[in-house]
């Protein structure tokens, strides 16, 4: 068996659509470092000028004003809840001016939830206006979910656990860069990766069948190695997608890997942290589980359907058939969790950013797991019952 | 010539992975309509509630003044304030009812926003309006509905409207499936050159006849997308196939459905060929299925990752492969904008194919067939 563990990581290896899937990543890494990593222009960023408009019209406001009876409703709520906010406004940028960024970090937790305690569900304030992007119907839930979920950050910040510099605070250093990436479309290029690997593993051989014939291995076997090929080359695909990350981290720092990650919790609407290093080992695990998913549905359907292009559209269809079913609030009206194909988004299951959008609280990293693990479970027994009958041609 | 194409129909048909295609497009279809229902498309009160939080933002960025006519107000700031308020009433419009109303608020928004594109500080607020481009094309149909009287009615998920929405997302992915389909076209024969050998016709020929067959299976994957879109006509009814859209060809015009349509087809019809002869060369070139999808893919994508591209070499055949993006005149909205018309594009498309043909008959024989 080990043996053929052996020749088949070679023949993978010495493949010429493996490797250049491997220059492919390669590629798009570097281009992603290069070209799109500097290009990062995040809503909330570090913006002396922003601030400093904001405080000064409003202690212009708050010195001006004359306060007697039957005055606008409107002014007297501006007159009760500016001067604490002008409070922290003045607070961040005095940290700036000193360079205290402890101090900053402290003072922007504070503003980020005292701003979304008034902002949430006003009618007269507003979120930062980069929410608010032509055609975008969910500005204000995403204002709401950016601003708890930076005041989470900024009080983990606080607490001195990491060297802190403004790339941390705007999130650009490579540990948060790719914490960002699997945030968005990063688990779809390693699974789109897993299954151009798996595509061709068992029919490959159709091409010289009596070659294979001899070994002494049953086909059961023959499945469960090819799996293991393929899937551990599926992980090696994290190596070339490493460069990119290594060319991040010479421009910006590397990052600490005790950042905090925040981690939305739907049922108390409430966010905690978790740290870089945790983020990054549950997304590893839960991409793991997701090989293992795709292997084995690629391994079913390859010996129940024979044809390589079957298998190319079957694997695509489960990843991208959430984009059919999912809107925002959909959780609501019926259970998204009992289908593995919502879990694609595996940054933002872990982060909690699913749950939200689903307004839902079952989509987490121990129902995924379940789920996943079932199916995979499901479809190696069905590959086991099949190349065990009488009757089964591995090819 | 008959004889051989008879042959590769017995062979087509016993071929799986047509018959997985015409599934992955049946997928893409019922898909594509469950996706329109759950995204409530073509909400229009739902539309205008964005666009009037857009438009407060935008305002958000000014200091709050006078903003009529005499007031001090920047040219631009008394422009949104206006626009603001023309969408409230846009909103009211289709909440009670009142096309007429709605029609001639449109056109008052559009042209105001046509003049706020060159006004002093424009760019501060770009974000929070459609571009110069969008604007134009809503424009053109807001006009030229008020012109022939035609009635708004738009149910996204009648039969015509939903062909169109259909092809529109098709532009984008119908090389990328043609390729994925087409990838593999010859690798087959490398297998068995023997077979090919044997066959008593010259090898261009046999290209010739392969590349038929193929087309004869994409214009059945053409049809089936109507097939699969007729149930809509039962559930939603039929649409107005002469509904107009505005599109832009050089210039900003309006086409009416039918014409849309006729259009994106041929555009499909010349993707499919120009695809799978670029499969068959890049096949006897690189001897393997997936090293021609990456070629293809990564040619496809070369332009969108470097725009600026476009605007060095606008005769690129590659450049028009997104046809339903050409007939929006996406490019348009660039940092660095390129006119890509959509004739030439055919005409782009065409050139090359030729060029392809001939390529096959002067340099492809069967001595390059060897065993991969």
């Amino acid at each position: 068996m080990r043996a053929y563990f052996k020749m088949e990581f070679f023949q993978f290896m010495s493949n010429k659509k493996n490797i250049a899937i491997y220059v492919i990543l390669l590629f798009l890494s570097c281009y992603y470092a290069l070209k799109i990593a500097p290009e990062y222009d995040p809503i909330e960023k570090v913006d002396v000028l922003e601030i400093e408009a904001r405080y000064l019209t409003r202690e212009e406001f708050l010195d001006n004003v004359v306060i007697r009876e039957g005055m606008h409703y409107l002014t007297a709520f501006a007159v009760s809840i500016f001067p604490e906010w002008n409070e922290y406004d003045k607070a961040r940028l005095d940290a700036i001016e000193k360079n205290n960024l402890e101090e900053y970090a402290e003072a922007t937790s504070k503003w980020y939830t005292y701003s979304d305690k008034f902002t949430f569900e006003s009618e007269v304030l507003y979120y930062n206006p980069g929410y608010y992007t032509y055609g975008n119907s969910y500005a204000v839930m995403d204002g709401h979910y950016a601003y708890l979920s930076s005041a989470s950050r900024y009080e983990d910040y606080t607490e001195g656990k990491s060297d802190l510099s403004v790339n941390v605070f705007e999130e650009r250093t490579a540990l948060q860069t790719l914490q960002r990436l699997l945030h968005s479309y990063l688990p779809l290029i390693l699974l789109v990766s897993c299954i151009l690997f798996t595509v061709d593993i068992v029919l490959k051989d159709r091409q010289n069948p009596t070659l294979l014939q001899g070994l002494p291995l049953s086909d059961w076997r023959k499945l469960i190695v090819k799996g293991g090929v393929s899937l551990l080359g599926s992980i090696l695909a994290i190596i070339p997608l490493l460069v990119g990350l290594l060319i991040i981290g010479s421009q910006y720092g590397f990052g600490h890997f005790n950042l905090p990650v925040p981690n939305y919790s739907f049922s108390e609407d409430l966010f905690s942290t978790i740290t870089m290093g945790e983020y990054l080992i549950q997304n590893l695990l839960f991409i793991v589980v997701w090989f293992f998913f795709i292997i084995s549905l690629l391994l079913l359907v390859s010996v129940m359907l024979k044809n390589e292009f079957a298998n190319l559209l079957v694997g695509c269809v489960f990843l991208f058939a959430e984009f059919i079913y999912f809107s925002r609030g959909i959780g609501i009206e019926w259970n998204a969790q009992w289908y593995p194909t919502s879990y694609v988004q595996v940054g933002q299951i872990i982060s909690g950013y699913r749950n939200y959008l689903y307004v839902s609280d079952a989509l987490s990293l121990r129902s995924g797991l379940v789920v996943m693990g079932l199916c995979t479970c499901v479809f190696l027994f069905l590959i086991f019952l099949m190349s065990n009958h009488r009757k089964f041609k591995l090819l | 010539m008959w004889n051989i194409l008879k042959t590769f129909f017995i062979l087509e048909k016993s071929n799986k992975k047509n018959i997985f295609a015409c599934i992955i497009v049946a997928v893409f279809v019922f898909g594509l309509a469950l996706f329109v229902k759950t995204e409530d498309f073509g909400n229009e009160v739902k539309e205008k509630s964005g666009e009037y939080q857009s438009l407060a933002s935008a305002l958000g960025r000014f200091q709050n003044v006078d903003a009529t006519e005499n007031g001090n107000g920047s040219d631009l700031y008394k422009n949104l304030a206006l626009q603001h308020q023309l969408v409230v009433r846009q909103r009211m419009a289709v909440k009670m009812n009142l096309p007429d109303l709605y029609l001639d608020t449109a056109i008052e928004v559009t042209t105001l926003r046509a003049n706020s594109f060159d006004m002093e500080g424009f760019d501060m607020v770009a974000n929070y309006l459609p571009s110069k481009r969008e604007n134009q094309l809503d424009r053109m149909f807001y006009q030229y509905m008020k012109e022939t009287g035609l009635s708004l009615e738009s149910d996204p998920l009648s039969f015509f409207p939903f062909l169109i929405y259909l092809f529109g997302m098709l532009g984008s992915v119908w090389f990328i499936f043609m390729s994925v389909y087409s990838c593999g076209i010859m690798t087959e024969e490398f297998q068995h050159t023997s077979i090919i050998k044997g066959y008593p016709i010259t090898f261009d020929k046999y290209v010739i006849a392969k590349c038929m067959s193929s087309m004869l299976l994409v214009s059945v994957f053409i049809l089936e997308l109507f097939v699969c879109s007729l149930p809509l006509i039962y559930l939603y009814g039929l649409g107005d196939s002469s509904y107009p859209i505005a599109v832009f060809n050089g210039d900003f015009a309006i086409y009416p459905i039918y014409k849309y349509l006729g259009i994106s087809i041929l555009y499909m019809v010349f993707i499919s060929i120009f695809t799978i002869l670029l499969s068959v060369i890049l096949n006897v070139l690189l001897k393997n299925m997936y090293l021609t999808l990456f070629t293809q893919l990564f040619l496809y994508v070369l332009p969108l990752l470097f725009p600026s591209m476009m605007n060095v070499i606008p005769f690129n055949p590659f450049n028009y492969l997104n046809f339903a993006s050409i007939l929006n005149g996406q490019t348009l909205d660039l940092a660095n904008p390129v006119v890509l018309n959509g004739t030439y594009g055919l005409i782009s498309i065409g050139v090359s194919i030729t060029l392809m043909i001939v390529a096959v008959k002067l340099f492809l024989t069967t001595g390059k067939l060897k065993k991969v």
